[in-house]
């Protein structure tokens, strides 16, 4: 438990960087770009949402840095966030409506390409020499493209040419959203294409971990054990295998800042209505408040998912447990 | 540190000359360029030619040049973020690594909290707020981008230099008193070579996919021209619905395989780190000699057909105790 | 330890369990091969216990693991032949069965695996996997090889085995990290019991624990043998432990087989410099301490294997041939104990150490005149 305390208190430290990076940036900019944009927008949005907009960014007030800092946090705990000065929507409501359609088809990819990755490193670790190794600079390059570009050309290749899939959106227009097995149909065929995306750009870092891990692995003498026990081949793979996941999870929690900050990009490609395509319109239009928020929700919700998998690595390896015993 | 060298293996040499090519296209690119990147000459939304080997662009511009001249502003950022990254992160870990104790709690606690923060999105945050001189900086835009790609380098550099700093040889540098900033620099900077080079090479690798995302998305300057650009105005003109694909695809093509490049030879790297990743076969004709099989398979011995037949002839050499002991 | 060594009738001495011949072991192949054991011939007689003595690196451990096929990459068997005979359990009536282990198949293999020969490694912590429960051990193996057994059957074979090494059944339900050394090894050599082989191979099994649980080890092992009777290699390089357990000790050095003899006569009386010098180099089991000479030299460099006997550059008696001619592993005498040295060709060049005569006792029992030093003079 000790060790899973340390995690959390470290996530602690991470929000606490983020908000008050969140907070310096616009005082940081020459000419308080904030500032700036209000005196713009003035006129398009209520009196009061200017408030909220002047209270969080502190502009405007004519208080010292401190006594700013102090008023931000106050309106991060009433849950303002500021209003978009586009959609002149507050942006936790934004936020609300779009955040689980990021959390679902990021959550879903990487999963899926854990557990792809996973099973095809073990056994290419395990078959190492073997024709088998012909993947992997083939699953490099995927790796290496950008996740817009290969999502682009998959777009392109499956969705236009060949269409075998549908492409832009999250669900088809004709099917009215709801618990119903229709929209759930449709949510699945338009999650299809992003999915493989994620899924084709990330695998390789799995898939290449855990080959090395297995490879590792399998000078220990528990695995010869396996081996001089008899033991079918499929077992004996399944030994090495559950110790060599063991970093590729410890690891997990540090590659997910990583794929989501691909994946957004990736929404914005197939038109997707998360907050990674509302971002990326945000930072079209300079919606300050906007940006800020996603920023904040984003870091929170990938300490989330690090806490998640550090609660995973916790379950699957009994030393973490006895050590927290003592 | 006797001998550093990479393994021979084919994915090596792969690695190093792609790498190779793309390093000589950054010095000699935006000389090749057949036109100016920006000048609009041409009729637009030609196709690839004779005279255009990847078509205009909507302006009117040749693609191929952009491409050519593109790969220099590309490179450079990557490898100004990747130098930045990788001297912060030889700061930051090998000190926390070496000095242990409150020092390396602070620092590992910073590494941490900029592994945990999601890279792009912050990228994003502080790029939108740039005025525009910010945005068209090559220099400006790799230092930002080290600033969030560092903290993985510092992580592996620190655990080698804990795992270093208990050898004998580091243990014996600090007996005859030498300072520890000496011990820092020529005991255990050297052994860390291997594990810097990963790291610096991921980082560059790192680099090239935030820059060429903010290009993409137009954070950086449009008018400077890198493939992010390129793909960015190939989108703004929906050249890839369009049918225009050697537009688009070319410049993502080479961040691939750039990617590729890099990450092949970061194989090199981790073999030479952890020599049980090195393939452990035979050569091709000695195996079929043999009757041995391709590859090793744990729990089956190979027995081979014949003895290799090698006849040790070594001359009697006498031995100092052979000619003391009388009978 | 009731077994003598001696009065055994023809067809006791051909009951062999394992009968390894000409065999000969590589690492690599070809120009930049190594040859880590070479042309030895040995057998494992039924319900007796071979041990295998040597330094690290003398091919002690190539030898097992090559037999039994385990021998990782890039170890190569490059000559010989070794064959496994045991009582087939599938047959209808008891039946021996004799396997070429070097033409069997994966199937064949793995159904002799375990069932027919197991091993215990010197760590115990790296032989179990860290994230299993010991109870998954048990289960696996019987669930892999006893496909009759019921769940609650193997639970309690399981419990069964346990309590023969003196572990509660609690211990199941505990990862290995959980475990003291001792206990490791304990629950290894029960894993090692579980489906009753014909012979059980221990590899250093005790060099990673202290001196007590060595011993309480050592004659934990002695009593299971006694009383289910299977076969064992144990592998030291502790020759006054072997003494205890073993009935015939190979002594090898850089892949060779230098002395083989019964325990007792082998510990009383040895017949090679190089056994002389490993019985000065550890601590006698009984009588008066003696001073502990280590061996000189380095040991052998197998990449630069030395022309005739590979132990000359070491042996205080070298003979001018010894660098010369390699000594073949002769019969010494009517005991049928061996010797690989060029000292016994003529009565007067054999050192007063090696000339000691065996006393007839049973190998649980040392001899009384156990500690040994080389007489200055023949040192020199």
């Amino acid at each position: 438990m000790r060790v899973l305390g340390r995690r959390l208190s470290l996530y602690v430290v991470t929000a606490w960087v983020a908000i008050t990076v969140n907070f310096l940036l616009p005082h940081l900019m020459p000419g308080n770009p904030v500032q700036n944009l209000i005196g713009k927008v003035t006129g398009q949005i209520t009196p009061q949402q200017v408030r909220s907009i002047e209270l969080l960014f502190g502009v405007g007030l004519h208080q010292g840095l401190w006594s700013q800092y102090v008023g931000y946090w106050h309106q991060l705990f009433l849950g303002n966030l500021g209003v978009s000065i586009t959609l002149s929507t507050p942006v936790s409501s934004v936020l609300a409506s779009a955040v689980p359609w990021t959390v679902g088809l990021i959550g879903v990819s990487t999963i899926l390409s854990f557990i792809l990755g996973t099973f095809a490193g073990a056994l290419l670790g395990w078959f190492r020499g073997s024709r088998l190794d012909s993947v992997i600079p083939v699953a490099t390059f995927f790796q290496a493209a950008p996740y817009f570009f290969l999502g682009t050309v998959v777009l392109l290749l499956f969705g236009s040419d060949l269409h075998w899939f549908p492409v832009l959106g999250a669900y088809s227009q004709s099917v009215t959203p709801g618990w119903h097995w229709d929209f759930v149909f449709s949510l699945l065929r338009y999650g299809e294409l992003p999915v493989i995306t994620i899924v084709l750009s990330s695998v390789a870092g799995w898939m290449l971990g855990m080959r090395n891990m297995m490879i590792t692995m399998i000078a220990e003498d528990f695995v010869l054990m396996a081996v001089a026990k008899g033991l079918p081949r499929r077992k004996v793979i399944a030994h090495a295998a559950r110790n060599a996941v063991l970093p590729s999870v410890a690891n997990l929690s540090l590659a997910i800042g990583l794929v989501v900050s691909g994946a957004l990009l990736v929404e914005l490609v197939f038109n997707y209505p998360g907050v990674g395509n509302l971002l990326l319109q945000a930072v079209l239009n300079e919606d300050y408040p906007l940006i800020q928020g996603i920023f904040l929700v984003i870091t929170m919700t990938v300490l989330a998912a690090n806490l998640l998998a550090d609660v995973l690595y916790f379950i699957l390896d009994p030393r973490t447990r006895t050590e927290a015993a003592v | 540190m006797s001998s550093v060298r990479l393994p021979r293996s084919p994915k090596v040499l792969v690695g190093v000359g792609i790498v190779a090519f793309f390093a000589i296209l950054t010095v000699i690119g935006p000389w090749l360029a057949p036109d100016n990147p920006s000048a609009t000459n041409f009729l637009p939304n030609l196709g690839p030619s004779g005279s255009h080997w990847l078509g205009t662009t909507a302006l009117g511009q040749d693609i191929f040049s952009q491409l050519l001249d593109g790969a220099r502003a590309t490179m450079i950022v990557a490898i100004v973020a990747g130098v930045v990254a990788t001297v912060l992160s030889v700061i930051v870990g090998v000190a926390a690594g070496y000095l242990g104790g409150k020092t390396d709690d602070g620092l590992s606690l910073l590494s941490n909290v900029f592994l945990a923060i999601p890279g792009l999105p912050l990228l994003i945050v502080i790029d939108s707020y740039l005025p525009a001189s910010g945005r068209s900086n090559s220099f400006a835009i790799g230092l930002i981008i080290s600033l969030t790609g560092w903290a993985w380098g510092a992580r592996v550099l620190r655990a080698q230099t804990m795992s270093l700093r208990n050898r004998d040889f580091v243990e014996a540098a600090r007996i005859i008193g030498e300072s520890r900033r000496r011990i820092m620099l020529f005991e255990i900077a050297p052994n860390l070579l291997p594990v810097l080079a990963s790291s610096f090479l991921f980082t560059t690798l790192y680099s090239i996919g935030a820059y060429v995302t903010l290009a993409y998305v137009g954070l950086t300057s449009t008018a400077v021209w890198n493939w992010g650009t390129m793909m960015y105005w190939a989108q703004a003109n929906n050249a890839p619905l369009a049918g225009q694909w050697y537009w688009f695809v070319p410049p993502g093509i080479c961040i691939a395989l750039i990617g590729t490049g890099l990450a092949l030879l970061n194989f090199g790297i981790d073999e030479f780190i952890n020599p049980r990743l090195r393939a452990a076969g035979l050569s091709g004709k000695v195996r079929r000699a043999s009757g041995l099989p391709r590859r090793p398979r744990l729990g089956y011995t190979p027995v081979a057909r014949r003895s290799p037949g090698r006849v040790v002839v070594t001359p009697a050499r006498p031995t100092p105790s052979s000619t003391n002991v009388g009978a | 330890m009731d077994s003598a060594t001696t009065n055994l009738t023809v067809d006791e001495l051909n009951d062999t369990v394992l009968e390894i011949e000409d065999f000969c072991v590589d690492y690599g192949w070809g120009e930049t091969a190594v040859r880590a054991v070479n042309n030895v011939n040995l057998s494992v007689r039924r319900s007796r216990v071979l041990g295998v003595a040597g330094e690290s690196g003398s091919g002690k451990s190539t030898l097992v693991y090559a037999v039994t096929r385990l021998l990782r990459s890039p170890g190569v068997i490059s000559g010989g032949s070794a064959r496994l005979t045991y009582d087939d359990p599938t047959a209808s009536d008891v039946k021996r069965r004799t396997v070429d282990l070097m033409a069997a198949s994966g199937s064949e293999l793995r159904a002799i695996r375990w069932s027919q020969v197991s091993i215990v490694l010197q760590s115990a912590l790296n032989a179990l996997n860290p994230v299993l429960r010991i109870g998954h051990e048990f289960d696996e193996l019987l669930k892999t090889h006893r496909k009759d057994l019921k769940k609650e059957q193997r639970h309690a074979r399981a419990v069964e085995l346990l309590g023969l090494v003196g572990l509660n059944e609690d211990r199941l339900s505990r990862f290995p990290h959980e475990l003291s050394g001792g206990q490791r090894q304990r629950i290894m050599i029960a894993l090692a019991l579980a489906l009753d082989p014909q012979l059980v191979i221990m590899d250093e099994p005790t060099t990673a624990l202290d001196v007590v649980t060595q011993r309480e080890i050592v004659n934990e092992l002695a009593q299971l043998r006694a009383r289910f009777g299977f076969s064992m290699i144990f592998i030291t390089h502790d020759l006054s432990l072997l003494v205890e357990l073993a009935d015939d000790i190979a002594v090898m050095y850089s892949g060779n087989v230098v002395e083989w003899a019964p325990a007792g006569d082998l510990y009383s009386a040895p017949r090679h410099p190089y056994t002389l010098g490993l019985l000065n180099s550890s601590p006698p089991l009984s009588g008066e301490r003696h001073e502990l000479v280590g061996i000189a030299g380095a040991p052998p460099d197998l990449s630069q294997p030395l022309s005739g006997c590979s132990f000359h550059n070491r042996c205080p008696f070298v003979l001018e041939r010894c660098s010369r001619d390699v000594p073949p592993l002769r019969i010494l005498d009517s005991s049928g104990r061996k010797a690989a040295c060029w000292l016994h060709d003529d009565p007067t060049t054999v050192p007063v150490a090696l000339r000691r005569v065996a006393l007839a006792t049973s190998p649980g029992e040392p001899a009384p005149g156990a500690p040994m030093t080389l007489a200055r003079e023949e040192i020199r």
